[in-house]
């Protein structure tokens, strides 16, 4: 592992000042189960690494029915999916991120982390995007709320300027919201997503599905939800939805699967969790 | 430059400077003589190199060792207490759940996190809980033998 400097400050600004200060140079650590194997696997090579979890703020989880949920940048994947609130207001959440790593990646790993690497494959990412989170991001020219539709430009590329730092995600409260996350992938367990999908269903009428892995950001599937909004999910009716779903999927192949297969399985997947929604 | 860190490892508050571009693990083998975590992969996916951190299990191959600093850090060596084994170790070695050793460390640690959470976890549960780590040569039947033993022996 190449030579860096190590900062651990215990602010927001003093954080800010020095990623400001090394510019390009500098990275934030989190939970640092990716970025501790980039560095050493000199895929980067930082001046300086500014590990954020001194900042006592961004280690709290809260829900209220005005606000929603809130969880801050170092809440670990594995609080996140046994936090309570979680569990009963956001089970698809608590769903995928059990499902990024293992348990010992999960105790260290936090969602804010899995978004801001803006892998197109982040599990975390699909229920976000169905449930229209926002992330609340600390800037030197004041705070601000980034939606998670503005928030991934490209592979490993999001909006955030030098020297802002996510706070925290927000999810909004539903009156009515089932989701359900599924994920494909070559072994079941401590395996990156070939395909990853999020269907929800708000208020009886509105359906939402995210995709993880098929494009070069996890993406929405609006043509699919623009025919389901209002519609009865009969069979016939699903069937067509998780075709169309396919449709903005633009997957490439890799080592994890082809692309046929992937769009293979956004259809599957797709239809599998409309059927479990339809109860 | 050396980062002053300050943490608790097996028990013993311990004082230490470091490097910032050492992992935790390379530390604790190098630094302190603890071997019984290893590297496997490096990269998180196999769990030779599990150890506690404030209870919980996670790879020392993807902290840095200035992260410690302020925790609770035990490894294998601490388990036992002088010659008297964890129970852990005893089924391990009474179900033969081991046969090269290099991944043991690891999967006693990944273990131990579990029942320290829950005591009393169903196959099903130890199987998920101990996904993370790999073994290449005895395979996980007698290693979940030897975590359910343990199991059985809490619900009395």
């Amino acid at each position: 592992m190449n030579k860096f400097n190590y900062f651990k400050p215990s602010t927001l600004t003093e954080a800010s000042e020095i990623l400001r200060k090394y510019g390009e140079n500098a990275h934030i650590l989190n939970g640092g189960t990716d970025l501790v194997v980039r560095i050493r696997e000199d895929l980067l090579n930082p001046e300086a690494v500014v590990d954020i979890k001194g900042i006592e703020e961004l280690h709290h989880i809260n829900y209220n029915e005005k606000e929603g949920l809130t969880v801050g940048a170092c809440v670990s994947l594995s609080d996140m999916a046994h936090n309570e609130a979680v569990v009963k207001h956001f089970p698809v959440i608590a769903d995928s991120a059990e499902v990024v790593g293992s348990g010992q990646i999960r105790n260290l790993a936090t969602m804010v982390g899995n978004n801001c690497n803006a892998s197109p494959l982040a599990d975390t990412a699909t229920p976000l995007l169905a449930l229209d989170a926002n992330l609340l991001v600390y800037s030197p020219e004041g705070n601000k709320k980034i939606s998670i539709h503005d928030f991934f430009v490209g592979v490993r590329k999001t909006s955030l300027k030098t020297g802002e730092i996510v706070i925290a995600i927000r999810v909004p409260s539903y009156t009515s919201m089932k989701g359900v996350f599924k994920k494909a992938s070559r072994r079941k367990d401590v395996d990156l997503s070939t395909v990853c999908t999020t269907v929800v269903r708000i208020n009886n009428d509105e359906i939402r599905i995210a995709l993880g892995a098929v494009a070069p950001t996890p993406i929405r599937a609006k043509k699919a939800e623009g025919f389901a909004k209002g519609k009865d999910l009969t069979d016939e009716v699903v069937h067509q939805i998780a075709k169309l779903a396919v449709e903005d999927a633009t997957p490439i192949d890799d080592v994890r699967g082809s692309k046929e297969y992937r769009l293979h399985m956004v259809e599957v997947l797709v239809r599998r969790s409309l059927e479990e929604l339809r109860y | 430059m050396k980062y002053q860190i300050i943490f608790t490892l097996n028990n013993e508050k311990v004082q230490h400077e470091v490097e910032a571009n050492k992992t935790l693990l390379k530390m604790l083998r190098e630094d302190f003589d603890l071997t019984g975590a290893k590297e496997g992969c490096g990269q998180g996916e196999c769990g030779a190199c599990t150890i506690l951190v404030n209870g919980k299990p996670v790879n020392s191959c993807l902290m840095l060792a200035v992260e410690a600093d302020g925790k609770e850090i035990v490894t294998i060596e601490g388990l036992s207490d002088g010659e008297k084994l964890d129970e852990l170790q005893k089924t391990f070695i009474t179900n033969g759940a081991l046969q090269c050793g290099y991944c043991t460390p690891g999967m006693i640690m990944t273990a131990k996190g579990l029942l320290k959470e829950n005591p009393t976890p169903t196959v099903d549960e130890v199987k998920v809980a101990m996904s993370g780590n790999l073994c290449r040569c005895t395979g996980y039947k007698r290693i979940i033998e030897a975590i359910m033993e343990v199991v059985e022996n809490n619900k009395n």
